[in-house]
């Protein structure tokens, strides 16, 4: 098994890395880097917890190898701060009481910024469309999408 | 333990040296399927020592018009598909079944060449395809070959892609005008599911309300997506005004069940089929009529 050496950005910086063929992108980012407000929960796919922003778009970072994303941009959650100010989108998840258990909400908070990047004013459904991949066990979809609609409408 | 050597390259030619210079190569693209397979180690795996990330090739990453053919690059994201004019104009069927994979995250990651490759019988873009009559580029070292689809597929997740070759392009035929499609599916919810059915119709409505060129693939109904010729027939030369859905839709469900034989899931999804060739045929009805 071969060691990869990859550079890519994370939330704005660049790293450069030694990873193992079978390294994940969600492994290196919680392992290597320490970034652990992305969460594994299903690791196939199907849950969202672990969803990050590559390249502009939302992705599951458990269905990625790590070195397959040389020269791409990574954001995560820790990414979302700005000098210490929280996005807009994080306040509106506190404002509205988007959290309970809180497992799912970064991967909500990266689903939705990733919509709010490419369409700033979306309608109800296509911000259900762009949840469709994250579950939420306590069952607060419709705090989480006011939220998201509280930001889309301003 | 699964073990192996990545490898990755952003040129085609030397994706093909690789498959060339070493054997039990796994191509590895969206990962959406193979990374839950390695991730489970799957015994649906073939045994391989060297994986090839060609996920950043570009020049797998085009669409265009090419006489008469819309030429779709493998590693085309379902994403890709749903945004993109070329296919929302051409083949509203093939947009709508890349809308149903999976969610957005899947649909960001997963392409078109992969749901090909991997050939899996509840593949969503199969299908349509079939119905559109795809084909599919080969390249090797030594050349190109182009087969169409239906015939490039040749069991559950088996296909006729020799280990030295990479799939490189989708080509699919115009259309002609009164062309007509719809594209059904049944999963256990709407989001992230596996078709438990699903059906492709793609036909053509003369000026006298006659059906013509009708072709007809379902997907998870038979060991791995085909058309269904006596179904097809059977359509064929009725008018929109008199054909009896009743009559067509069984034959669907008995032409289903001589591929597959009596099985466990048979009394579901013989009714089922049913339903879906009937919903597609009459949501075509509607439109033609509509456009009279």
């Amino acid at each position: 098994m071969n060691n990869i050496t990859i550079t890519f950005m994370v939330n704005g910086k660049e790293v450069t890395l030694m990873v193992g063929p079978k390294e994940r992108l969600i492994d290196t980012l919680r392992e290597q880097l320490k970034l652990t407000g992305t969460k594994e929960g299903c690791s196939v796919g199907e849950c969202g917890a672990c969803t990050v922003i590559l390249d502009g778009k939302a992705v599951s970072s458990c269905l990625i190898l790590t070195g397959q994303i040389g020269g791409s941009e990574v954001l995560t959650v820790e990414g979302l701060e700005v000098d210490g100010n929280l996005d807009a989108l994080q306040q509106a998840f506190i404002d509205h009481h988007a959290i309970q258990c809180g497992f799912c909400t970064p991967g909500m908070l990266m689903s939705a910024k990733a919509l709010l990047m490419h369409n700033p004013h979306p309608s109800r459904e296509e911000i259900k469309t762009a949840l469709e991949g994250n579950l939420c066990r306590c069952t607060g979809y419709e705090q989480i999408i006011e939220a998201i609609e509280s930001i889309a409408n301003k | 333990m699964i073990s192996y050597e990545f490898l990755t390259t952003q040129k085609i030619e030397e994706a093909l040296n690789y498959l060339d210079k070493f054997s039990k190569v796994h191509i590895l693209a969206g990962g959406t399927d193979l990374l839950v397979n390695l991730y489970k180690e799957s015994p649906r795996l073939p045994d391989f020592d060297y994986l090839l990330d060609i996920s950043s090739i570009p020049e797998l990453k085009i669409i265009n018009l090419s006489n008469n053919f819309i030429e779709i690059g493998p590693l085309i994201t379902h994403s890709r598909l749903i945004n993109e004019p070329l296919i929302k104009n051409n083949f509203p069927v093939l947009m709508e079944a890349a809308f149903t994979i999976g969610s957005t995250q899947i649909r960001n990651r997963g392409t078109i060449g992969g749901n090909i490759v991997n050939a899996s019988p509840a593949a969503d873009l199969l299908p349509p395809l079939i119905t559109l009559k795809a084909e599919v580029e080969l390249t090797s070292r030594k050349g190109k070959r182009v087969l169409p689809l239906e015939e490039f597929l040749t069991g559950p997740y088996k296909t006729k892609l020799q280990d030295n070759e990479l799939l490189t392009k989708i080509k699919i035929p115009l259309l002609g005008d009164n062309y007509y499609s719809d594209f059904q599916k049944i999963g256990r919810r709407k989001a992230l599911s596996i078709a438990r059915l699903s059906l492709a119709l793609v036909t053509k409505i003369n000026k006298e309300g006659i059906f013509q060129d009708t072709r007809v693939a379902p997907g998870s109904a038979t060991p791995y997506p085909q058309s269904l010729p006596e179904t097809e027939k059977a359509v064929n030369g009725q008018s929109i005004f008199h054909i009896d859905l009743e009559e067509i839709s069984k034959i669907t469900g008995k032409e289903m069940v001589s591929i597959t034989g009596e099985r466990w899931s048979t009394p579901y999804k013989k009714p089922t089929i049913a339903v879906l060739i009937k919903r597609a045929l009459k949501k075509i009805i509607e439109e033609a009529k509509t456009n009279e």
